[in-house]
């Protein structure tokens, strides 16, 4: 394997960092190679945020080039839009269908734009695209809470990952408190589920 | 997890952690910090592991305090290491230089924390020159293992030469998570010795005369460590007449782009960049046609290394972003923008077609809504923001400062109008209201008034100063992460401690009126506020309601579920609520206004703004 590019986008408070250190403490599991990178402080409040995770033997730079991501995992539709300049035909598309509508819309008056305006822009990028209901399968784990765990159980179900299933969810158990762990491997297995059943 | 001796054993660790356990591996006893992005971690960490390990940690008032602490220690024999971000040791930096002078018994770190492309701060300056000017040994980890290992070596170095060491890291190293192999834990021991040396340690002019030249002595010997350093090394390659020298998080890049040109090209890597290896890149310059220097913001190894060239070959070519510039100088670097470069030096192609994606791109990001970072739902700022207006109007100035609070220049609330640096706001207040005349209320954070306001108060209060300082006292240190301050009664070790009230505080420096009130009060607020502005000389209101963060963490943890706010029927749509709070959690939908359940705190603030009291709910109180 070269090099294996996961960029996650999101808002700030959406769990996007949880997400990549799961990822990140899964591949070490497997005793491979990463980096992840976040932003952390300012920038988080209620901000557009990115984080990434490479994988591989000589990834060095913890951030994705453009046009090379292997799964954009969008979290946010607008913030899986602006994070397109990472992904091309080859990349797998991850977007949750939960819009948090920039402040920005509410003073100008403007509308979100629909899912389906949103897939069509994505559609020109890359074929591979799957929208996620993630506040419906976070709700059926047993906590909204888990929106960010649903979307890592859709990427290990696309068996795209260069890291073990058992892994992940090892992981997770690690990384979640102790009293949240049952929902968010519940989480996990519902984002896996979804993506089985629908393909 | 940290603190398992599991030697050997690797594990995933952001940047900073790695550096908390390089702390533990290397037997340092004493951490002193401020807060600060991306810093921030280390001190974090430290704090929630100091009492276990067996070292003392505190968060000190300021970063000056924070190595002068420090410093006390490490000159009677005490590992020690003080952590800030990069602005931070513009505040340290008076103790930092003469410290140089006096030097270290007990091996200390100063960890600098550079932002390039400021990402949570006011400035991107680069540290690295700090370390040229107080001649202070300076090395550059590139990523998480090195951070871990570079502490060991930085106190080992700072040991053998009795001079503290500084650590400058870039927030791609910081916030970097990466594969660490864990080194054996070592004992810490906070047990020193004082042994008098007043030539040595205490520098009048006579004294510092003769330690200056000590200084100088060190240097040399610092350069010869720099010479042998494993953290300086060539990999050579091939027959290439190509030289790529680089340090830090820039280094990453450079070997991607390398491999992305398929360059043949030998890299001298810098770990340990000051001082410089001066003839190990003199023999690395005489082996190369073409040297190509690669880092981030300043030109600071390519001015000395242009330097070195002349001395030992004369007629190299070197290339980056001094003369042309083929990198930039401000901002981070990018596998891009490095790959860029080396392919307009080289005359290599690039295999990517970046204009192509940068194309598509465009179109897609013409008209997408900006998300900038903004005030949480619940913000107790926004009140406060919203009664200063309502009180003082905007025809007041408001010298604003470093915190959250900060992004209240937003629309609607639009409050702030200059900020340079950690407590400047009450202090530029005075200048502004004595030259214009007109009201000026400067707005600081709590922990931020115990950082840097209290010499600036007084000053308002000795020179008479018409100024009103409001105090946005959320009671913690949000934005970097809700460290415990001097307000809080907590210290960095968990223990209680005196609150240290601003009340009395600023009654102490001589203020006249100080008064307290809570920003979701509206009605008191503002007169508050208004009383404060028509007081004859400095006044100190202080809006003081919890962090909304802290509050909703603190329901969440006791099980406490509140209603959001509903919007009526009877809503006019008037759009009032949304065009003076900008809160996140209104939003419209179909021409309406509505409140998102998720996001709503049920801080009522939007309910108390609504002109035809449409919007209902009940208050939560925490």
């Amino acid at each position: 394997m070269k090099e294996f590019n996961i960029v996650l986008a999101g808002v700030g408070g959406q769990g996007t960092i949880l997400a990549a250190e799961i990822l990140g403490v899964a591949a070490v599991k497997d005793g491979l190679n990463t980096r992840v990178s976040e932003i952390h402080g300012m920038a988080q409040r209620g901000g557009a945020v990115t984080s990434s995770v490479r994988i591989g033997e000589n990834v060095a730079s913890p951030t994705v080039l453009e046009g090379q991501a292997d799964v954009l995992i969008g979290f946010e539709p607008l913030e899986t839009l602006r994070n397109l300049k990472f992904v091309s035909e080859r990349t797998f598309v991850i977007m949750s269908d939960e819009r948090i509508p920039p402040t920005e819309l509410a003073a100008k008056n403007i509308a979100y734009p629909s899912i389906e305006r949103i897939l069509e822009k994505i559609r020109k990028f890359t074929d591979s695209v799957i929208a996620v209901e993630t506040e419906r399968l976070a709700k059926e784990a047993g906590s909204i809470l888990t929106k960010n765990i649903v979307l890592l159980g859709v990427l290990a179900a696309s068996g795209k990952l260069p890291v073990k299933d058992e892994s992940l969810v090892e992981a997770l158990k690690e990384l979640v408190p102790a009293k949240h762990v049952e929902t968010n491997v519940n989480a996990f297995k519902l984002g896996y589920e979804y993506v089985k059943k629908k393909t | 997890m940290l603190l398992k001796n599991e030697s050997g054993k690797q594990m995933l660790l952001l940047g900073n952690e790695a550096i908390v356990r390089g702390i533990l591996e290397a037997g340092i006893s004493m951490v002193t910090t401020y807060p600060g992005t991306p810093a921030s971690e280390i001190g974090d960490t430290t704090s929630e592991i100091a009492s276990k390990a067996g070292l003392y940690m505190e968060y000190s008032t300021n970063e000056m305090v924070a190595v002068e602490v420090a410093a006390g220690a490490a000159n009677v024999g005490v590992r020690a290491l003080t952590a800030m971000k990069h602005v931070g040791l513009n505040v340290a930096a008076d103790a930092l230089m003469t410290l140089a002078y006096i030097g270290v018994r007990g091996g200390y770190v100063i960890v600098t924390a550079d932002d390039p492309e400021c990402y949570s701060s006011q400035n991107e300056q680069d540290n690295r020159y700090y370390a040229l000017l107080s001649s202070l040994p300076c090395m550059e980890p590139s990523d998480p293992q090195e951070a871990k290992d570079m502490i060991k070596t930085a106190v080992d170095i700072s040991e053998k030469l009795e001079l503290p060491v500084l650590l400058r890291t870039t927030t791609r190293v910081n916030h970097t998570r990466g594969p660490v192999t864990m080194g054996k834990l070592a004992k810490p021991s906070l047990r020193g010795t004082l042994v008098r040396d007043v030539k040595r340690m205490v520098m009048i002019p006579a004294h510092a005369r003769l330690m200056h030249v000590r200084l100088l002595e060190k240097v040399e010997k610092a350069r010869e460590i720099s010479e042998n350093s494993p953290y300086n090394t060539v990999k050579r390659k091939g027959k290439s007449q190509i030289g790529i020298v680089s340090s830090s998080s820039a280094y990453n890049y450079a070997v991607e782009a390398v491999e992305l040109l398929r360059l043949d090209a030998s890299v001298l890597k810098l770990g340990l960049t000051n001082p410089l290896p001066e003839k190990l890149i003199g023999q690395f310059l005489k082996a190369n046609k073409k040297v190509i220097i690669i880092e981030e913001l300043e030109p600071y190894l390519e001015v000395q290394i242009k330097a070195i060239a002349k001395d030992h070959t004369p007629t190299v070519e070197i290339y980056g972003k001094t003369a042309k510039q083929y990198f930039p100088r401000k901002g981070e670097l990018t596998t891009r923008l490095v790959a860029e470069g080396l392919a307009q030096i080289t005359g290599q192609k690039l295999p990517l077609d970046f204009r192509k994606i940068d194309e598509a791109y465009a179109e897609v990001a013409k008209d997408l809504p900006a998300r900038p970072p903004i005030l949480c739902a619940g913000c107790p700022h926004r009140a406060s923001f919203f009664v200063i207006k309502r009180a003082c109007g905007d025809k007041a100035n408001y010298p604003t400062d470093i915190g959250c609070y900060a992004l209240g220049i937003a629309p609607p609330l639009s409050v702030g109008d200059l900020l340079i640096c950690m407590g400047s706001g009450v202090s530029t207040a005075q200048g502004m209201s004595r030259a214009t005349g007109e009201p000026t209320i400067a707005i600081i954070g709590d922990s931020t008034f115990f950082h840097a306001a209290l010499p600036g108060l007084v000053n308002a209060v000795y020179n008479n100063a018409k100024i009103t300082l409001a105090v946005l006292d959320n009671s913690t240190t949000a934005m970097t992460g809700h460290q415990p301050h001097p307000g809080t009664g907590v210290t960095g070790m968990g223990t209680p401690s005196e609150k240290i009230s601003i009340e009395k505080v600023a009654e102490g420096c001589g203020v006249k009126f100080v008064k307290s009130v809570n920003p979701f009060e509206i009605k008191e607020a503002t007169a508050v506020l208004k009383e404060a502005l028509q007081h004859n000389g400095p006044s100190v209101v202080i809006l003081r309601s919890p962090c909304t963060l802290l509050t909703v963490r603190d329901r969440r943890r006791k099980g406490i579920t509140v209603k959001a706010f509903r919007i009526t029927d009877k809503c006019t749509d008037c759009m009032t609520c949304i065009k003076l709070l900008g809160c996140p959690a209104l939003i419209i939908e179909n021409g309406k206004v509505h409140i998102d359940e998720t996001l709503c705190t049920a801080c009522g603030l939007c309910a108390s703004v609504c002109p035809y009291k449409t919007i209902e709910g009940e208050e939560a109180s925490t």
